[in-house]
């Protein structure tokens, strides 16, 4: 069994990619005057959530390396290299994308790794880039134990990644409306992931996909984009500063404060972990399934509707 | 990519790109241009705790909000706005206006630009929240 990984690590050399797409992007927007937003603070925060994201992966990335490692050498199985395997791990690994971005959504503790990458008004180029700096410390490399165990090498699970990576990149944007029909039948595209971006009640929680759409609709979370429902960008709660500490670390300080309050048993301290994100003991705030159905309360034609399914 | 390569192109990337936007103008901050503008930036934060009383700030850069229950400020955010209640907020005067320190880590200090008698008017209302 090799441990010799010929894989590149494909986020780090498409860089240059990704900054000469942003200017295009940027120039596209001034001379046509359409197609989304930059402004200047935002972008800036978002770039440098990017380069941090980068500093991370090089400081911690050996964990989850490490962690690979380990279950590569203790897996019986090796299935190669060939084009085949590398493209089957590429589906797989989509699959777990799903799974990890759906609990980005639905557990607190994860969602304070992900919840930066939300946190954006604007929806262009730069918003791809607002990458978490603590994804390591969520665990979620777990749920790529089972590639591995299965014999995909872990550098080909890592490289696999970067390419679903750099595939979410371009449809960081407003500048694409639709794409042909078949293609947005079966791959997240702009207007898919536009959605999962909105903090309109209807999107929330929805469109979990990296590469390939039909996870979302294989397991009952896609939602369309509407014409008569425009996307809102950010956050229930839009933050009040532009800093990338705060920006990066703001989910796990409150998740601290919540959970070291004084008067609570241990249960409700940990719900306040891994509840998802709204969740208190007190029922003071609204997790995305209250802030539905008050919504629906307040506009009860909209039930059955996308985005408002009837069991809810 | 080795990081020799790495490090710079990033950091000269990400510089050029602020530098290009605010160039081309795109670093100018959102106004309020009326109360009904106040209003819905309000409840785009919190739709459900409607504003009883709007007083937008002179040059109409944020405003100061009364719903039944509470007090609460709107304020831009780059080019679009975010909102906060001011529970627990301290007012200090500054030149230009008053500084808001807020219990809060993801809204920790509001700028606020207000001619001197809006000063007062402020810091009146948020006695009252405190």
């Amino acid at each position: 069994m090799t441990d010799i990984t010929p894989f590149p690590d494909v986020v780090n050399l498409a860089v240059p990619l990704f900054i000469a797409a942003i200017l295009a992007e940027l120039l596209w927007i001034v001379i046509k005057g359409r197609g989304g937003r930059y402004e200047t603070r935002d972008a800036l925060t978002s770039l440098i959530m990017g380069a941090g994201n980068v500093a991370s992966g090089i400081l911690l990335g050996f964990v989850a390396y490490g962690f690979f490692m380990v279950l590569w050498n203790i897996s019986p199985l090796d299935l190669g290299t060939s084009i085949g395997v590398i493209a089957l791990c590429f589906v797989l690994d989509d699959l777990r994308y799903y799974w990890v971005h759906r609990f980005g959504h639905r557990i607190r503790w994860v969602w304070a790794s992900h919840v930066n990458h939300h946190s954006s008004q604007h929806y262009n180029l730069t918003t791809a880039l607002r990458q978490t700096w603590t994804g390591t410390f969520t665990f979620m490399m777990v749920v790529r134990a089972p590639l591995i165990l299965l014999g995909f090498h872990p550098g080909m699970v890592l490289f696999v990644g970067g390419l679903n990576l750099i595939y979410q990149f371009w449809i960081h944007t407003e500048a694409i409306g639709r794409m042909p029909r078949w293609f947005e039948a079966v791959m997240n595209t702009p207007s898919h992931h536009r959605v999962h971006h909105g903090r309109n009640p209807r999107y929330l929680d929805c469109n979990y996909a990296g590469v390939f759409i039909i996870w979302d609709k294989m397991f009952g979370t896609f939602v369309p984009e509407l014409e008569e429902d425009k996307v809102d960008f950010g956050l229930v709660r839009n933050l009040g500063t532009f800093n990338p500490i705060r920006v990066a670390f703001h989910e796990w300080i409150s998740i601290f404060r919540d959970a070291t309050q004084p008067g609570l048993t241990w249960r409700e301290r940990l719900k306040y972990c891994v509840m998802p994100p709204g969740w208190s003991h007190d029922g003071s705030r609204e997790t995305s399934t209250a802030i539905k159905a008050r919504f629906l309360a307040d506009h009860p034609e909209n039930t059955g509707t996308p985005g408002f399914p009837l069991n809810r | 990519m080795p990081l020799s390569i790495l490090l710079p192109m990033v950091v000269v990337g990400i510089a050029c790109i602020a530098v290009l936007l605010h160039l081309l103008g795109l670093s100018r901050r959102a106004t309020l241009p009326d109360t009904a503008a106040a209003r819905a930036a309000w409840l785009r934060e919190f739709p459900a705790d409607a504003p009883i009383h709007v007083t937008l700030c002179d040059n109409r850069s944020a405003a100061l909000i009364a719903t039944e229950t509470r007090r609460g400020v709107v304020w831009p955010m780059g080019a679009d706005t975010t909102a906060r209640y001011l529970t627990g907020a301290r007012a200090r005067r500054t030149k230009t206006g008053l500084r808001l320190n807020l219990p809060d880590y993801t809204a920790p200090q509001i700028h606020l630009a207000l001619d001197p008698d809006e000063v007062a008017a402020w810091q009146d209302a948020l006695k009252e929240t405190a």
